[in-house]
């Protein structure tokens, strides 16, 4: 997987242009880990409140 | 600070603390949807769904821009910017929460208005959307708007490549954090605090149970 987006300018020299956007999915994928971990923490594991 | 304005089933009025003013809470939504709209006007075209997102893109970004200069000027000389520092006393109560997690016992302690994870989200969002809206500021000199043309020379195309990344870098961020700030809004429990951000109060009962007045005092 690439880390950024580059092109080349006129002389042929690499360009950066940004990151990669396959980094969407790790992303997006990190916020949705985040999300189960916590709920089936709550869910299981935390102690319950009143 | 405290009003009475819901009712109880027995007719009488529940006492309420005014949590969040009306001024921040039209500022919160609009930041919102601002960040929503900036999100899929980026990352919608990439999935493939095609459309003319450039002047959605940066009319919203110039308000978001506004809205963040507006919230900066207001926290810094209306209200107490230490209200949102993350100080020792949130430093220890984060350490006992962690404590508490590990050892699987109730939390140790309240909060005062607000929480070192709100503290911690709050920071992370300042961080993160202010360099998007200092990025994207300077990549407005790439598009053609009433008032400028494009000037792609504005920088060159090294600084060109560093803006671009900590643009992108941003918006992923964002990603994640919108998913778990929305997440941690709609959990049973944190859905007073959502409430306050639409309704700009707690109850009396809520304050009490739930924070620390002697960390956040309404009544003096």
């Amino acid at each position: 997987m690439e880390l950024f987006r580059v092109s080349s300018d006129a002389y042929g020299r690499e360009v950066l242009q940004g990151l990669s956007w396959d980094l969407l999915w790790v992303f997006a994928g990190a916020g949705a880990l985040l999300i189960v971990v916590h709920a089936l923490y709550r869910a299981f594991l935390a102690p319950k409140h009143k | 600070m405290i009003e009475a304005l819901p009712v109880e089933p027995s007719g009488s009025p529940t006492p309420i603390v005014l949590r969040h003013a009306l001024v921040d809470r039209v500022f919160h939504w609009v930041a919102a949807v601002c960040v929503l709209t900036l999100l899929a006007t980026s990352f919608l075209p990439i999935l493939g769904v095609k459309f003319d997102w450039v002047n959605i893109h940066w009319i919203t970004g110039v308000v978001l821009t506004i809205a963040v200069l507006f919230h900066l000027v207001r926290s810094l000389l209306w209200q107490s910017w230490r209200t949102m520092w993350i100080g020792a006393a949130d430093v220890r109560e984060a350490l006992a929460i962690l404590r508490a997690t590990i050892r699987r016992t109730g939390t140790p302690s309240k909060p005062g208005k607000y929480s070192f994870a709100q503290k911690l989200v709050h920071l992370f969002f300042t961080v993160v959307v202010l360099t998007a809206v200092v990025t994207g500021a300077l990549m407005l000199a790439h598009v053609e708007t009433p008032w400028w043309r494009p000037n792609a020379y504005l920088l060159s195309d090294a600084s060109w490549g560093v803006v671009y990344v900590l643009h992108d870098l941003a918006a992923l961020s964002l990603i994640t954090m919108v998913l778990a700030h929305i997440y941690f809004a709609l959990r049973p429990e944190k859905l007073l605090f959502t409430r306050a951000m639409l309704r700009g109060w707690i109850t009396r009962r809520e304050y009490e149970e739930h924070l620390d007045p002697t960390r956040w005092q309404v009544d003096r």
